[in-house]
């Protein structure tokens, strides 16, 4: 018999960063390490209150354990901002499609995230960090509201230090009493500060539905063809499995077909944005 | 195969009776007392009498093996063997789909394939038509040709043809052939099959005339959005239509873990009430009422199909009876397209 695709494998948090006022990363050490790809996503039981969607910020690498960064925003995620360490969770997974690293080899890869849309391009730049030998190039556009709101902090310097690695990192603005000295403006007007051929490169974007639709608007300006657009359709998933229909966009499921879509692939849908 | 109905009637009632087959349950049609002409399913005993030649029941076939609320992770999968007698082709084919969905290489929902596993399937035609049946509409028929373990269609008031269509027939044939008498079809009784056949097929084009509207439903999709606003005006978003529903399988999850164990169970939900695919944040797929009315029949006809090959509607017509704002769904579908056709799709 097939094994239950709900099962949960319980994973302990053996540290929690604090990476904003409402955003928090996880450590967890799970009960048997979980193999995933980069860009595939598990599903997060808080034990007794529910579960959610996230992918983890972890290199692909890293199997024993799983770095999980979850802004709070609903009614699971508040339940994650009170886990303490020591405490146990759920993780099932994982599910749907992941960063096709093929393509990316020996290209300018190209990563925008915003918020907490970081988390999943994280992982992906941690993993692409570990073959940098493959890819030409590696840019990394950071986003967030405030310079409070921007996570990873703590890592950036080393991340700058690295060879082929480039890091331009914006805020929206920069409120009283908060001092900053990188760019101020919208991530996607990151875009004009670097200089990358657009032709055969692949570009990665994660983060707010605002941030991806006008991120994929610029990115196709500067001319980025459909196809080499990945944009991760995160939030709308659910069961992970493809049994609960509320992640259907068109003809496709952001949990099986995706997370990870091409602009090609689901430009023709309706209300991807949403 | 021939076999009176008398003696099959009485060999379900000891397969509830005395366990023959192994059967622990069996589940026929009988109808409702309050309103004769509904029928619903139920456990037989000694004091239901089976309705096995109507229309289909009240309750979709979904309901016997898609449970309302069920225990997905931490709780026993389910192993009652049952006999469903009376089934209509329409919930065959919702069957079908659900196999599609739920039982699929890549993961099966644990509770609903074991229910599919122990359970037998004896479909019977249907002699009479209900009102909102349209079956013909969907490319269906009033009888089963695929799909069944066993199937009955009446040859007259005495006599069943009966016709095997798996191993699951195969058995409960043997068993039936040491409790009966059954005797081989001759052509004469072959002929009244197709015959009776072809009668019910008549009855849903007569009910059904001036209902066709041609399989391009890639029209629901381009059609101008102000004829779904129309359309959907008495739309309450009661969820009635989705419950009732032989292939809709949406669920949320909910988490019972109380204690080291961890706990799930699935419910049924629906994509017509305004919290269906709630993300965190609060913002939902589609706020309006007429979006989540329009997505229902995009649901059946264009998604599904691009998804599993198979329509979403088998055009049993419950949503038409359950509907609270009295909408015909023929009549939507229809309406909708023969409608203005418009261009972009980004109009919602
Ligand atoms: S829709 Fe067709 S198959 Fe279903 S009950 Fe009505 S006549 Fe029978
Ligand atoms: S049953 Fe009728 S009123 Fe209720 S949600 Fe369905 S279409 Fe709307």
């Amino acid at each position: 018999m097939s094994k239950n695709p709900y099962q949960v494998i319980p994973a302990t948090i053996y540290e929690i960063i604090e990476e904003s006022p409402t955003i928090r990363t996880l450590r967890l050490r799970p009960e048997r390490p979980i193999e995933f790809r980069t860009g595939q996503f598990v599903e997060l039981t808080i034990p007794g209150i529910g579960e959610g969607p996230f992918t983890p910020s972890s290199s692909h690498y890293v199997k024993d354990v799983m770095d999980i960064t979850i802004m709070k925003t609903g009614f699971v995620t508040e339940h994650v901002h009170k886990a303490r360490v020591g405490d146990v969770v759920g993780l099932r997974g994982p599910y749907g499609t992941c960063y096709p690293l093929e393509k990316f080899k020996g290209r300018d890869v190209l990563i925008m995230g915003g918020g907490v849309g970081m988390a999943p391009t994280r992982s992906l730049f941690l993993t692409l960090l570990h073959d940098l030998d493959d890819y030409r190039s590696i840019t990394f556009l950071a986003g967030a509201r405030t310079p409070a709101d921007m996570i990873y902090k703590y890592q950036i310097d080393e991340w700058r230090r690295i060879p082929k690695v480039k890091f331009l990192r914006s805020v929206d603005k920069v409120p009283e009493g908060e001092s900053w000295d990188e760019e101020v403006c919208l991530v996607t007007k990151l875009l004009n500060k670097i200089n990358i051929d657009p032709h055969d490169n692949p570009v990665v974007v994660c983060g707010p539905p605002v941030m991806m639709k006008f991120g994929t608007f610029d990115l196709l300006k500067y001319g980025y063809a459909p196809r080499d657009i990945y944009l991760s359709m995160e939030k709308k998933m659910y069961c992970g499995i493809g049994h609960c229909r509320h992640c259907v966009i068109g003809k496709y499921y952001a949990c099986k077909d995706g997370p990870v879509f091409t602009y090609e692939v689901i430009k023709d849908e309706e209300n991807i944005w949403e | 195969m021939i076999v009176s109905k008398s003696e099959i009637h009485a060999f379900f009632k000891r397969c509830q009776a005395e366990g023959l087959g192994g059967f622990q349950q069996v589940i026929v049609p009988r109808r409702s007392m309050v309103q004769p002409r509904d029928l619903f399913f139920t456990a037989l005993n000694d004091k239901v009498e089976m309705v096995l030649e109507s229309y289909r029941t009240v309750d979709p076939l979904r309901a016997l093996f898609y449970f309302p609320r069920e225990r997905i992770l931490g709780g026993d999968v389910p192993k009652v063997k049952r006999l469903v007698v009376g089934a209509k082709a329409c919930d065959l084919r919702g069957l079908q789909v659900l196999d599609k969905a739920l039982i699929n290489a890549e993961f099966v929902d644990p509770c609903y394939a074991a229910w599919r596993r122990n359970t037998t399937i004896v479909t019977v035609d249907c002699a009479e038509i209900g009102v909102s049946c349209h079956c013909n509409l969907v490319g269906g028929k009033p009888y089963a040709e695929e799909g069944f373990d066993l199937n009955l269609t009446a040859l007259d008031v005495d006599y069943y043809h009966l016709s095997v269509g798996s191993a699951k027939g195969e058995e409960l044939l043997a068993l039936i052939q040491s409790a009966t008498t059954i005797t081989k079809a001759s052509p004469e009784e072959k002929r009244l099959v197709s015959e009776n056949r072809q009668a019910a097929v008549r009855k849903l084009q007569i009910q059904n005339a001036g209902l066709e509207r041609g399989e391009n439903y890639e029209r629901l999709k381009k059609a101008d959005i102000r004829i779904w606003i129309e359309e959907a005006q008495t739309c309450c978003g009661c969820g009635g239509c989705t419950n009732i529903c032989p292939t809709c399988y949406c669920i949320i999850l909910n988490d019972e873990t109380t204690g080291k164990e961890f706990i799930k169970d699935k419910s049924w939900d629906s994509c017509q009430v305004n919290g269906y695919a709630r993300v965190a944040g609060g913002a939902t797929p589609r706020p309006k009422m007429f979006e989540r009315f329009r997505n229902r029949y995009l649901c059946k006809f264009v998604n599904m199909p691009a998804n599993f090959g198979l329509l979403g509607c088998t055009g049993c017509g419950r949503c038409i009876d359950v509907c609270a704002g009295k909408i015909k769904f023929t009549e939507v579908i229809k309406n909708v397209m023969e409608a203005k056709q418009v261009q972009e799709t980004e109009h919602v």
